[in-house]
Order: structure tokens, then sequence, then C-alpha cells
């Protein structure tokens, strides 16, 4: 779970993964890396094991891993794949 | 949120830009899970990768370790694929050799049938082919491919796959294998030994050119035919006790072998059987070696060596014969004294009554005892001339082992009388089969050996002891001393050729060794039994006579008067003829000459005899030249010739004497014998 959830963040992001598969290893590396360069690490990261949570998954419509669901701000926006491009995935993130 | 609220939240533009985004995502293989969308449960993507993959994997290495050089090509023949195998072999690497055409890599010899190959490819044909490929270096090496051609799923032709085995080895191997042949096949053909190989029927399979051409053929024309074709029949036995021996054991006989011609060819031979894949007798090989001439010589050599012992024996010889020569020289000079004082008058006159008392009593037994002993004297030469045969003479037959022991005795006597006392045990043994001549060489052997293991003088304190006795169906004789022994690690030696433990010059050592081999050839065994300080004794084991000797001196009943002949007697030795003259003047004519050519001259004239005693060996013209010119002018007169002989036969005239089975008297003779024959002649 990630830290400091008793504070309100500015951004909420919850990751969906798939046990240590190769890529969901990258995105949880990945996401991590960029909640600290690009966000002075004022967001709130949530990482999901599909498989141990499927339920969860069912309920935020996830079909594929891994998934970076972006909670706040609204509206929510998902990202798919290893977040290898971090360009493209700040954009979909917007600015801090 | 339910999922329905959070579909209405959303807009179309959004959802579709994420399964967008999605199918991205899959393409570039970021994804790991999706949800199955029946089940609803997740699936890890990555088992289903990691399966395609390993599938992928197994088929690499298959290929990879391939002992085979794989290798594909497209429709126009350029290299689409090799393995590791199939670069390693060629000395390239794979990508190296893709794009290149395969039949650039095909040697210049087999580029030709390569096209073809692939022209058969095109008509659906797969192709197994020797061939040779250039590798990256330069070198060449030979190569099986096995070739097939690949379609689509159309049916079209889009290329091959060859399986690439390297055979450089196989046919080093197959080229090793090939010289091995050869040099196998030369030895054999150049021996001079012959090879005949036989399968387990007795077939000749394989003959060299040694071995046809002992037998008087070519190798092709023994080749599937019996060996009973070479073989003397009494002589299989040995080869069926051969075929009977343990396997890897060689069997070694000399025997006789049949030429084409008909002669019969003395080999040695060695037969081996020869083990097929299965533990199973698959034949023998037969190594032989044409012997006549060692045959030959072994005969001289026996020959020469009895020779040898008898001029040893010369002055033991010389001494026997001088002693009763003495006797008769003596005799005869009192006689010829005694004559003289009876007619001289040195005594007072005699009546004619006394004085035949006289002869009877003072000249008669002086004549007997000269006549007892140049009878000695005719015994030892006899004794001599059995000893100095030649080998021609050398018949085997019944002999009286207890007559040549006493000749060998005599032979030897001035050897052993010095040494030791000579003790005669003899057994009554009947007859052995075997030739005079040899078996005497053997006993003088064996005694001579015994005296010369004994010290000279002291004659009493040693002893020579001759036995024979019969054990067991087989005829022993046995020669003991009383000697210093054979130590134990010569005894096994004592038989061989050259062994001896005399100083050089002293003896040959070839006695024994020819003394065993006479003894075996005759079917008998010779061995020895010593204790050092004891003596040693020799011990010859023969097998009885299959027949009885027959009695050579039958002396025929002498006629006392005869009718009065006409006798010509031709000798070129004077005191012969006038011997023969008085004892045959009593009753008969007799007329003599030295020369045979007088004799010829006599009967071209036309005189006639009842009679012509003749000597068989003379200087200028032989009996025998007689005998043939007689025959041409006056064959009535050759009809009557007998011959005298001195024994000393050459070859030419024992064949003449059997050949015209001539009656023949020889010398020294009785003169009780010769008037005896003459008078049957007359009559």
């Amino acid at each position: 779970m990630a830290k400091g959830d008793g504070k309100k963040r500015a951004l909420h992001l919850r990751l969906y993964i798939a046990g240590n598969a190769p890529n969901s290893i990258r995105a949880v590396a990945n996401a991590k890396a960029i909640c600290i360069e690009h966000y002075d690490d004022d967001c709130v990261l949530e990482i999901v094991d599909m498989l141990e949570q499927p339920l969860r998954a069912l309920e935020d419509e996830i079909i594929v891993t891994p998934t970076l669901l972006r909670l706040q701000p609204l509206p929510v926006r998902r990202v798919i794949g290893s977040l290898n491009d971090t360009g493209q995935v700040l954009l979909a993130l917007g600015p801090k | 949120m339910t999922p329905h609220t959070a579909l209405r939240t959303r807009d179309l533009t959004q959802r579709l830009a994420e399964a967008e985004a999605t199918i991205e995502a899959l393409l570039s293989g970021q994804v790991d899970a999706v949800v199955d969308s029946r089940s609803m449960t997740p699936v890890l993507l990555t088992k289903a990768q990691d399966a395609l993959r390993a599938s992928e994997e197994r088929y690499r290495r298959i290929v990879e370790t391939a002992t085979e050089g794989i290798w594909a090509v497209d429709e126009s023949s350029q290299t689409t694929f090799v393995n590791g195998q199939m670069a390693r072999m060629l000395g390239y690497s794979a990508e190296e050799m893709i794009g290149i055409p395969m039949p650039k890599f095909v040697g210049g010899a087999h580029r030709s049938a390569a096209e073809i190959t692939v022209q058969k490819h095109r008509q659906g044909e797969s192709v197994i082919e020797d061939s040779t490929l250039h590798r990256k270096d330069g070198s060449e090496i030979w190569v099986r491919v096995s070739a097939a051609p690949i379609y689509d799923s159309a049916g079209k032709y889009i290329g091959g796959l060859a399986m690439i085995t390297d055979r450089t080895q196989h046919r080093a191997a197959e080229e090793a294998l090939r010289r091995s042949e050869e040099q196998y096949r030369q030895i054999v053909e150049t021996t001079s030994d012959g090879i005949i190989q036989l399968d387990h029927t007795d077939m000749i399979v394989f003959a060299n050119h040694p071995a046809a051409e002992m037998l008087g053929y070519q190798p092709s024309e023994v080749v599937g035919k019996p060996f009973s074709l070479v073989t003397v029949p009494g002589e299989t036995e040995a080869s069926q006790t051969a075929r009977q021996r343990p396997l890897g054991t060689s069997a070694s006989w000399d025997g006789s072998l049949r030429r084409r011609d008909g002669a019969e060819v003395v080999v040695s031979m060695t037969i081996t059987p020869i083990v097929g894949r299965d533990a199973d007798r698959v034949g023998r090989i037969a190594v032989i070696r044409d012997v006549t001439e060692r045959r030959k010589l072994q005969a001289q050599l026996m020959v020469s060596d009895r020779m040898a012992s008898v001029g040893t024996m010369a002055a033991g010889v010389a001494h026997e014969i001088n002693n009763p020569l003495a006797a008769v020289l003596a005799n005869l000079d009192y006689i010829a004294e005694s004559l003289v004082r009876l007619s001289s008058g040195d005594r007072a006159p005699i009546s004619y009554a006394a004085r035949d008392a006289w002869i009877c009593e003072e000249i008669k037994p002086s004549l007997d005892d000269a006549r007892e002993a140049a009878d000695r004297v005719r015994f030892i030469v006899r004794d001599l001339k059995m000893f100095s045969r030649s080998p021609s003479e050398e018949r085997t037959g019944p002999v009286n082992v207890k007559s040549i022991m006493e000749s060998s005795l005599r032979m030897a006597w001035n050897e052993v009388r010095h040494r030791a006392r000579l003790v005669k045990n003899y057994g009554h043994i009947p007859d052995v089969d075997a030739n005079e001549a040899r078996l005497g060489q053997v006993f003088l052997n064996l005694i001579v050996n015994a005296a010369q293991a004994l010290p000279e003088g002291r004659a009493e304190d040693n002893e020579i002891q001759v036995s024979t006795r019969l054990d067991a169906e087989r005829v022993i004789i046995e020669v003991r001393d009383t000697g210093a022994g054979i130590p134990a690690e010569n005894r096994t030696r004592i038989f061989d050729a050259f062994f001896t433990t005399k100083g050089v010059g002293e003896g040959t050592g070839l006695g024994l060794a020819i003394c065993y081999r006479i003894v075996k050839d005759i079917g008998g065994d010779l061995t020895v039994e010593s204790e050092m300080g004891v003596g040693t004794t020799f011990r010859v084991s023969l097998p009885i006579a299959k027949a009885e000797a027959t009695e050579s001196v039958a002396t025929p009943p002498v006629p006392t008067a005869g009718r009065r002949g006409r006798i010509l007697l031709v000798d070129d030795e004077v005191m012969v003829i006038r011997a023969l003259t008085r004892i045959l003047s009593q009753g008969n004519e007799v007329v003599s000459t030295l020369e045979a050519k007088d004799a010829l001259a006599r009967c071209e004239r036309g005189e006639q005899f009842d009679l012509i005693l003749c000597d068989l060996m003379m200087p200028i013209m032989t009996g025998m030249e007689l005998y043939h010119e007689l025959l041409r002018v006056a064959p009535e007169q050759a009809n009557r010739m007998i011959f005298v002989t001195g024994g000393a036969f050459t070859e030419k005239a024992r064949t003449f004497l059997s050949e015209t089975l001539r009656e023949h008297i020889e010398k020294p003779f009785s003169s009780a014998n010769l008037r005896a024959i003459v008078n049957r002649y007359l009559n």
C-alpha cells in the first residue's frame, strides 16, 4: 500500500498488476519512479495484484494488466502497458 | 461505484482511445494478463508465450544439436537456413552462408549432379547421393546428401531441405580397409608358402599363386574344387585329425600332395581351423611348404653323418681288419714256407702217406685259421658296406635288430674296448620295419656316445650294456652307460640339431638329432633317461614289422658234379681271374679276359660260351655295356651272363640289375657257393 493515506493528495493512482510477470514488475518500478521524479512523491500509488484480488479488478473493469488508473483528480483515466514511455504516461496523468 | 454508473460517466471517444491503447499494448508485448470474458478470470499471457517459446526452443535445439548438417534452400536454390553443424562442417558461420546458392558449395565433379538433384526436386523426388563440398579453407569433404523438396500449402515448390552427413572419416576408413586388404593380399601372394583356404565341407575357397603353382594349377582352377583334388589317398587321415583339433590350435605334419600331372610333391603342412562370428568352425587354412628339396638335403645330411661316423670309425675298423688280416698272412706264409721245406728236402724224405698226414696235421689247421680270419674281414667289410649305402638304396623292410646291433658294435668296438666292458643282453624280439643302414647309424651313434661318456682306460670299472626286449607290441632297444650322466638342463636339448657339449671340431651336434629323425620316420621313439653320477640310458622303441624278414642268405644245395661247360671270365682284376680259373677249371673249359672289349670281339667272331661270368664295374667297358652290346650282336650269349660285383653299387648298376633281372654274385664268395651257382646254370 502507498504511503501517506491520512493526508489528502493531489494525485491518486491505482496500478493493477499480475503477480510478478515481467511487464507488471516493470510497470511497478516505472510508476514509482514517475511519482518520485515528476510529482515530488506527492501522490498516492496503490498497487493491486489482479491475481490476488480479481473482484476489485472486476469492479474497476480491468481487462488487461498492467493497467494504471488515475482515480484523483477526476475524471478517471487509464494507462495500459508497462509504462515505459514516460512522456505518454505524464500526458495521461496530467501536470502536477 | 457500479459498472453501470462507470459506463455512464465515460464518453465514447475515451473508451475507443482506451481500446486502442489496449490493442497497442498487446501488440507491443506490454501486457501480462487478460481477463477471459466468459469466465471473468484473469489469464496470464506469459504462460502461453512460454509454451510457444519452449516449443520453438525445442525445435531449435534439435536442429542445432543434430549431428547432421541441415540446409534449407528456396526455390532458386539460395541458402535460407543452415544449422550450426552444417556451418561448422564447411568452416563458415551460418550468416555467411545465407543467400549463397547451394550449388556453389558443391565440388566441381558433382556440380552437375547437384543441378540434376534440383531438377528432381522440382519434379517432387527425394534424393540420396554422395558428393563433395568445398570448405571455406579450400579443402573438400565427402558428404552424403539426403534431400527432399518443400511445397507451400498450395502445392507450389518453394525450396528444399537437405540432411548432410560428413562421410570423410567414413571414406578414410573405407580407404584404410581397402589398403589393409591390399596389404594382406600382397603378403599372401608374395609369400613363397602356399596358402589354401577351405570351407567347412573341405571345398577350396581360396588358393594363392604359390599354392596353385606348387600343384601345377592356376588359382582359378582349384577354387571351388574339393580339397581331395590335391590330396593323396591315405594321407587324408592326417587331414581328418587336423579337423578335429580344438579351435585356435594348428596341426602340422609332413606329407604329400598330388600335382595335376599326377606326381607327388612332398610338403610340410600346417592346418589351422578358422572361426566365424558365430564361433562355429567355418573352415580351415592350410599353409603348405614344398619341402622336396629340404627332404633331399636331409637325406644327404643323414648319409654324410653316417659317412662321418664311418670315417671316425676308420681307425678302429682298420684295426679290426688288420688283426684277422695278419692272421691270414701269417698262416699263408707259414704254409708257403712249410711247402718250400717239404720240397727242398730239409727234412728226411718221407712217404706219400706220411706227407698226406703231415699236410692234414700241419697245413690244414693253418688253412682253416686263414680262412676263418678272412671270413672275419669279410664280415667287417660287409658292415662297412651296410653303412655306406646310398640314399637310393635305402629301402625300408623287415630287418633283424640283433644283426644290425652286432654290425654297429663291431664298427664301434675300437671306441668301446678301451673304456668299458660290453654287456649284451638280447631278448627274443621280432623284426622291425626299418632300413638297415639308418638303423645301424642310430645304434652306432648311441654306442659311440655311450663310449665317449666314459673316460679312457679302466675298462673294467665301466660298463656299456646293450639290450633288446619286447614291450607291449614294441621292440625296445637300450644302450646304457655308467658315465657321468647328462645334466638336466641339457637333457631337453640333446635331440636338437647342432646342440653339442663337445668342443669345436669334435662333434657336429647332428648325431642325436639325426637319430631322432630316423627313429621318428619309421614310427618309433627315441628317449633318454639319465641320472648324474649313475649313467645314461638311450631307449629306442620301434613298432614290430608287419612281415617277417625274408632270409637273404639262402644257401643253395650244392650239386657236386655239373655238366662240363665252356665258361668265359671277364674281370679287370688278375687275381680274381686266377682264383676263379682255378676253382672252375675242375670239370669246365675256362677262357678268361681282362677286357670286356675282348669278350665282345670273341662273341662277335662266333665263339660260343655256356656261361659268361662278368665283372659289373670295369674301367674301359663295363659289364653293363658288354651286356647291351651282346644283346645287339649275340643275344643268345647275352642271356648267358652272370655278373660279379664288388658291392659298391652305383645308382646305374643298381637300376641295371633290377631292370634286367640278371643274376649276380657278390664278392667275396666261397668256392662252394660259386660252384653251386655255376653248376645250376650249366645244368
